[in-house]
């Protein structure tokens, strides 16, 4: 017995003294860093900054993406195009029936937070980090200037929107009584964190290869000259845009074609554009627009299928250059894309029958397999072309028609296009705005244009869209195109819903409403 | 208690037939030879009857080969066949199992007598009757209070235990304990065999689980697994094999899709799509994708006996269940082998082994494609457009919805998983009062999964140009070990004294491997799917591991005076690794009472033998989060500069370093009583539970920018409930009847609220406008739907015109005769979002079960019924089964329950594609049913047999699910309603519902 008394005295002792309870309950989680370790190096905080930038396009968030193009739907550029498969959260918006749970609306609003939220940890962490000083101070003024960036995306899209500016305040039950600040007070933000950016960012030609694409001194001008323009501070965007023409750091592409082109990163006259790369190894590298912009006769989801309205602007200004670079057509062969002699534009499926040429991908460069989150196509957000536009329409309303003038010939110069140097006044004003659809058609600035831009203080999409709008007329009245006037499943009168009062902004995203218990409100007529 | 009275009455009764009478003298005795006086003796099936003398001496006339029956209060009922003897002595032994049954509390084990707190029972031998793959399933409406919500049809689909409703925030799975070893929580039944079960202890109250502190939040699931017993080898065979079917669900036709998709253009002015004299293809595709039948087989073979040193029980068993989809199956082989070692008269080891195999490939989810995808589209591509390989045969649907017969083709996965449970228990008897107990349980996993996608083309948007393999592997290695001393004494015969100490450790560790490549050599060879055959540019491999660890202290003390009245007072002290350092301890109490009215010397009643009140209260803890929940981590990701990869590292989970202990306090209040030597009983209960510091994941407002849920203490549930059990057990004539009854009511309301949780927020639907349609508010029941009520339909342009605020806005100006009128429920003139408001309410006003098994000669019958009644359900199918939205396919009579200025008295609101008036865009009413349900789960008929050299033969024919009595339009009421409590509860997202199961079984014991 006793021998059995010992084993189990053993057993006891062996199991309840061989365990040390303090380690058995100090279980860290494996596998990955802790951010109050992370912030300890260069390298760190490289990688850390390199995130925000992630946050631009959305990261592999599709989705995110997608408003830009439902931006462009809104237009007169564009048609929903996919016609077999109308949502209430694609079609129903470019209809201007919109439909305010759109996951597109919410997620580009959640994804820009997370980007506003990457740069608000980076503004606090990584000034304790023991660097260079010069690398810390561009790495603040890299983050101070893609954070501005999430503000202006979102002010534009939604108007006054909620400012959060700290990491610390996010710890804090106060975080959840935020309320929407004004438009002006969003601005206010914006500016600032541009001015204090444009100190620190390096010009393009100084910076090393491996860091081309990051953000720079002109992208950062080029940016606050666009929320100067949209705040209507003429003198200041005209400054600003014409120091960065004279900056000697960019120049136009000598031929239109040249801008968008798989692989060509950070060309001349590209200022701040997302370096999407092919590696199939990680997901969601690439540009997926392609697809989703692409015909649904090629691979693509048939999202976006620009107007016949469009191709008559170029038409009347008889602009082959551009309309081929721009707009391809069904049953025509493909500008650039020797491989493609008869374009399936899907009229069945596709609106119009017509395809964006700026994301299409000449058959022999495509990667295999074809898809989203692979495609090398740059996306750029801000061109010089972009800047010498925004440069003659401040200068012009800032009364110097002159300098207006020329930043006109010198877009219209490239593209083989005469310029009438007698133009004044009203006339002038709608050749910079024209110039400005033609040159930048399809990269999804029109929206923010039609909102800003005003006509006897009207916002001319409340011009083009509308019962009485022109885009609307034309194609009900007008319009003979062979496409979109025999695919009629989606509507001919798109844009009739249109109201003034409620759709120069897009709505709140129901969901913060009830996650903010109602504190962040509605927009109007939503 | 019921169970053991069933066993009982379920000797064979003999049928008799007599003309004699004849006089039969005796006398009744008890086990030590005493004389009982007040024996009622009865001729069986007649009114003859009389009782015994002071003495014990009885007399009685009686017909020839006459039962007589002898019956007498905590006695087991003795029957004797008069076969002409002129004298009949009958010794009666104490009714063990009424009276003194053990019953498993937690670290120890007392006489039900001493039970203090709510615990409901389960006899391993009422599962046999039913064909389970999990024994979980035959759990449901036989203990009061216990819900088993089904998960779905699909094979090897575990059911959620709750009990007493659901508590917290964040999971509701009971605590599952095996012999005495806490299992990992969410641990699936599907290990165990349901004919290895002795018996399952539920738990219900925190009195009775606070012993288990740490994890018995959401109750306890304790699980006896039988044990050899001395004497001669048994051997008992049973086999069951039978069909699945599943009940059609109607969809449009090609025609009516048609005329459907027409309307919802040509309502909005827009020109028709199809043309319905036309018509090529006409596709059923519920047809094209279920099979008819999907059969379920299920053997075991059982052996157990032992000498009186080594005790052993094992068994094997086989079960075998397809899907009604070609695709989709669960195999397991299970094994137990339990022995009982006893080493001297203090000294016992027992060794369990448990090991299992199980293969299964997942059922594919497709309800939702097969319901939405078109008539038109036919399911092969014609011959001359198919290009590729046998991948690339399906036709595209003409609605995009993908082809569920491609996706059935094209799914290849397979599990094979392996388990290990062990138990070893050394118990050791220092004097007769205290026993040393070590336990050590571990449970090894290990379960790898294949995958493989092939490539295929059928439309340049609905294709894979390359194809991938891919491997999971993942293991868990959990462990317990348990020490404790346990001291009984009973002092001058009325003081019963019970005391436990101990000390106990619980880890668990988990990990995985996912690895993936592309570009297999072929589609077709299944030997080629395996990553070292691929050849492609992209590889993926991630791998990872968590270790949670729980230390605990334990005492607990029962004191009985006089077995009538007992107290239960326990202490638990648990540190747990997942909250932060100052938080890492929870000490739970509890202290119950129970009074045994009937063993009062002043209680005296002829109806009622048992009279007991249990009152308790104690408090429980919960730490079921995940490890990572107090940790601010740091992903990774990949950016392109200039062309070339940059890694970029981002926060990726917000953690929370304030989380504490979750504490589940609870009150319990119950009455047992029986009736009429126990032919009828009664237990009612009532509790109230209160969470504090309730755990659960929130989102923060999208602003903040924080990545995922953050997981915080953020309030406290209140729920209520009354449990009430009915039994009733009696012989009529050859019958033997057994009837229970149980009835349930629970609901959880949200009392208090951490700052910035002023409410809580699930179930989003993006169909809907990314709303989240339950919302926790608070005074409020817990996750109410909330949406926007409904006033019916616009009739014409005067109602809309007139379905204004009181300064004449119009509150739907885009609305359209046969619109849905919303309410405007602010009065501000305009339909937003303010509007919302409760619009139903998922818990039911009552649930429960009814059984009954009823035995003639050697017949029997055995039925089980459980519904629920008066529970809402979010039946989200609905906002495109009676919509066609996005144009997918409808319900089969749409057109007809849709309005149009003809059928103005229409269910639904009129087709249209622009839907401006949001019928279909937004959470309301018109999407809440009653989803009031009784099912027949189950019904049985067997006969017994004899065959020579075999004990005991059972042959039986039994159906599942073949009988639903509901209102409800969806598909399944009771698939319909699992998921968390905030979240998921009461929404029906189309699973696979359950299916009608026909069954013939055969049992024999040797």
């Amino acid at each position: 017995m006793k021998k059995y008394f010992k084993i189990v005295l053993i057993f006891t002792l062996l199991v309840n003294f061989g365990c040390n309870t303090d380690n058995f309950l100090d279980e860290q989680p494996r596998g990955r860093q802790q951010l109050d370790d992370f912030f300890s190096s260069e390298e760190n905080s490289i990688n850390f900054v390199n995130s925000i930038y992630q946050k631009i396009n959305g990261e592999s968030w599709w989705q995110v993406t997608m408003p830009r193009q439902i931006n462009d739907m809104a237009t007169d550029d564009n048609w929903s195009g996919n016609t077999l498969q109308p949502r209430p959260d694609i079609t129903g918006i470019a209809a201007y029936n919109v439909f305010p749970g759109s996951t597109y609306f919410n997620s580009f609003w959640e994804s820009h937070y997370i980007g506003i939220t990457r740069a608000n940890i980076a503004l606090e962490r990584i000034p304790e980090v023991a660097m260079d000083d010069a690398l810390k101070a561009r790495l603040l003024a890299e983050a101070k200037f893609l954070r501005a960036f999430f503000y202006f995306e979102l002010v534009r899209s939604f108007g006054g929107v909620p400012i959060v500016t700290t990491y610390t305040e996010l710890l804090e039950p106060a975080i959840n009584d935020k309320v929407r600040a004004s438009v002006e007070e969003v601005y206010v933000l914006i500016k600032d964190d541009l001015v204090k950016s444009i100190e620190d960012l390096p010009s393009k030609s100084s910076q090393a290869s491996a860091d081309l694409g990051r953000v720079t001194k002109g992208a950062a001008q080029s940016l606050l000259a666009k929320v100067y323009l949209t705040t209507e501070e003429w003198k200041l965007a005209k400054n600003l845009a014409f120091e960065v023409m004279n900056s000697g750091e960019y120049s136009l592409e000598t031929d239109f074609a040249n801008i968008y082109q798989t692989g060509h990163y950070n060309g001349s006259e590209s200022i701040f554009e997302i370096n999407y790369f092919t590696n199939l190894t990680f997901s969601e590298v690439g540009n997926g627009l392609p697809i989703t912009n692409g015909s649904r006769g090629d691979q693509g989801w048939g999202w976006g299928s620009p107007t016949s309205d469009l191709e008559n602007a170029f038409l009347s200004e008889g602009d082959n250059i551009r309309l081929q670079s721009t707009i391809i057509k069904h049953g025509e062969p493909v500008f650039g894309d020797p491989a493609t002699t008869s374009f399936d534009g899907a009229p069945d499926e596709n609106k119009s029958g017509r395809t964006n040429r700026k994301f299409y991908i000449p058959v022999d460069e495509r990667p295999v397999p074809y898809q989203r989150g692979t495609i090398a196509l740059p996306y750029i957000h801000i061109r010089l072309a972009d800047v010498i536009l925004m440069h003659a329409e401040a200068a012009y309303f800032d009364g110097d028609e002159a300098a207006a003038l020329n930043s006109l010939k010198s877009i219209r110069d490239r593209v083989q296009l005469t310029t009438d140097m007698a133009l004044s006044g009203e006339a002038l004003r709608d050749a910079i705005w024209k110039e400005r659809r033609l040159e930048l058609a399809l990269e999804h600035h029109r929206l923010f244009d039609l909102r800003r831009q005003k006509i006897n203080g009207v916002p001319r999409i409340a011009l083009l869209m509308g019962p009485n709008g022109s885009f609307v007329k034309y194609n009900t009245e007008i319009s003979t195109d062979p496409f979109e006037t025999t695919n009629l499943q989606e509507s001919q009168d798109k844009g009739i819903f249109f109201d003034i009062n409620t759709h120069l902004v897009w709505p709140i995203p129901p969901e913060e409403i009830q996650l903010s218990r109602g504190n962040i409100t509605q927009n109007p007529g939503y | 208690m019921k169970h053991s009275i069933l066993i009982v009455m379920s000797i064979l009764f003999f049928g008799f037939s007599s003309a004699a009478q004849n006089v039969v003298k005796g006398t009744v005795k008890d086990e030590v030879n005493n004389p009982i006086p007040s024996v009622s003796i009865l001729e069986k099936n007649t009114k003859n009857g009389t009782t015994t003398d002071f003495d014990g001496n009885f007399s009685i006339t009686v017909a020839e080969n006459a039962i007589i029956i002898f019956n007498y209060l905590g006695y087991k009922v003795k029957e004797v066949k008069y076969t002409g003897q002129k004298e009949i002595s009958v010794a009666l032994e104490p009714d063990v199992a009424q009276l003194d049954e053990i019953v498993v509390i937690g670290y120890g084990s007392v006489k039900r007598d001493k039970i203090t707190s709510s615990i409901s029972t389960v006899k391993g031998s009422e599962l046999a009757k039913q064909v389970a793959s999990n024994p979980a399933e035959a759990l449901q409406g036989k203990a009061a209070g216990v819900q088993v919500l089904s998960a779905g049809g699909n094979p090897g689909a575990s059911p959620q235990i709750l009990i007493r409703g659901i508590t917290s925030a964040n999971g509701s799975t009971p605590l599952i304990v095996l012999d005495g070893v806490m299992l990992p929580s969410g641990t699936s039944l599907n290990f165990l065999n349901p004919a290895d079960i002795e018996n399952f202890q539920i738990l219900k109250d925190a009195s009775a689980s606070a012993i288990y502190g740490s994890r018995a939040a959401n109750g306890v699931v304790l699980i006896t697994s039988k044990r050899g017993k001395e004497g001669k080898t048994k051997i008992s065979v049973d086999i069951t094999t039978g069909i699945q079917r599943l009940d059609k669900i109607e969809m449009a036709d090609a025609n009516e899709y048609m005329q459907v998709i027409n309307q919802r253009r040509t309502n909005d002015g827009n020109p028709s799509l199809y043309d319905p004299s036309t018509i090529a293809t006409d596709t059923d595709w519920w047809d094209e994708t279920i099979e008819d039948f999907a059969p379920i087989t299920n053997a075991n073979v059982s052996v157990s006996g032992g000498s009186d040193k080594v005790k052993y029980s094992s068994s094997l068993s086989f079960f075998d269940q397809q899907s009604n989809y070609t695709k989709g199956w669960y195999q397991r082989v299970t094994g137990r082998f339990n022995f009982d070692f006893k080493l001297s008269d203090k000294l016992t080891i027992s060794q369990d082994l448990s090991p299992r195999i199980e293969r299964y490939e997942n059922t594919p989810g497709l309800l939702y494609n097969l319901l939405r995808i078109d008539p038109l589209t036919e399911v092969y591509l014609p011959q001359s457009q198919r290009t590729g390989n046998i991948f690339s045969i399906y036709a595209p649907s003409n609605n995009l919805v993908p082809n569920p017969v491609g996706i059935v083709a094209r799914q290849f996965n397979e599990t094979m998983f392996f388990g290990m449970f062990t138990n070893t228990k050394l118990n050791y008897k220092i004097t007769p009062d205290l026993t040393f107990t070590s336990q050590f349980g571990l449970n090894i996993t290990s379960s790898r999964t294949d995958a493989f996608s092939p490539t295929y083309f059928t439309n340049p948007n609905q294709q894979r140009e390359i194809n991938t393999v891919f491997r999971n592997s993942s293991q868990r290695f959990d462990y317990v070990i348990n020490n404790t001393i346990n001291f009984t004494k009973t002092i001058s015969d009325n003081h019963y004294m019970n005391f436990l100490g101990g000390i106990l450790y619980d880890a668990q560790n988990s990990n995985y491997l996912n690895a993936s490549r592309d570009g297999v050599p072929s589609d077709e060879d299944p030997l080629l799917r395996y990553i070292d055959a691929a050849v492609g540019e992209r590889i993926v491999a991630n791998s990872n591991e968590s270790q949670r660890n729980i230390f605990s202290g334990i005492f607990r003390g029962i004191y009985s005076y006089d077995n009538k009245y007992t107290i239960n007072g326990s202490v638990r002290a648990d540190s747990s690794s997942i909250f932060p350092e100052e938080n890492k301890t929870g000490v739970f109490s509890s202290i119950s009472f129970s009074w045994d009215i009937d063993s009062e010397d002043w209680f005296k009643s002829e109806t009622i033998n048992n009279l007991r009140l249990k009152v308790g209260t104690g408090e429980v803890g919960n730490d079921n989060i995940p490890v990572t929940a107090r940790f601010f981590q740091i992903g990774d990701g990949n950016f392109g500069f200039n062309g070339d990869r940059t890694v970029t590292n981002f926060l990726s989970a917000f953690g929370n370093t304030r989380l504490k202990w979750e504490t589940v306090r609870d009150q319990n209040i119950g009455l047992d009583v029986a009736f009429w030597n126990n032919e009828f009983t009664v237990s009612v209960e009532a509790y109230k539970k209160t969470s504090e510091d309730l755990l659960f994941a929130v989102e923060l407002p999208n602003y903040t920018g924080v990545p995922g849920r953050v997981w915080q203490n953020v309030g406290s549930f209140e729920s209520q409930g009354i449990d009430l059990q009915l039994g009733y057990n009696k012989t009529v004539g050859n019958f033997d009847i057994g009837l229970n009854l149980t009835l349930s009511t629970n609901e959880s309301k949200a009392v208090a609220f951490a700052p910035g949780n002023e409410q809580l927020l699930g179930q989003k639907r993006e169909d809907l406008g990314n709303r989240f349609i339950k919302v926790t508010e608070l005074g409020q029941t817990v996750g109410l739907f909330q949406g926007f009520q409904t006033l019916g339909i616009f009739q014409n342009q005067t109602e809309i015109n007139s379905h204004s605020s009181e300064d004449g806005s119009i509150i739907q100006p885009n609305a359209q005769p046969g619109d849905v009128i919303f309410q405007d429920t602010n009065n501000d003139g305009s339909l937003t979002d303010e509007d919302m408001t409760t619009i139903g309410n998922p818990f039911a006003d009552f649930y429960g079960g009814f059984n009954a098994n009823i035995q003639y000669k050697k017949w029997y019958l055995s039925m089980q019924w459980y519904g629920t009644f008066g529970n809402d359900v979010f039946n989200y199918p609905s906002t495109f089964l009676n919509s066609g939205i996005q144009d997918v396919n409808i319900a089969k009579g749409t057109i007809d329950r849709v309005w149009t200025p003809q059928n103005t008295g229409a269910q639904y609101p009129r087709l249209t594609q622009q839907d401006r008036n949001g019928n279909y865009l937004r959470p309301s009413d018109l999407f809440i049913e009653d989803a009031s349900y009784l099912r027949l789960r189950n019904i049985q008929v067997g006969y017994d047999f004899t065959l020579p050299g075999f004990q005991k033969c059972r042959v039986f024919l039994s159906g599942q699910n073949l009988l639903t009595l509901t209102n409800y339009p969806g598909f399944d009421p009771e698939v319909s309603g699992g998921g968390g409590v905030i979240d998921g509860f009461g929404v029906d997202y189309a699973r696979n519902p359950v299916a009608k199961t026909f069954l013939l079984g055969l049992n024999l014991s040797l």
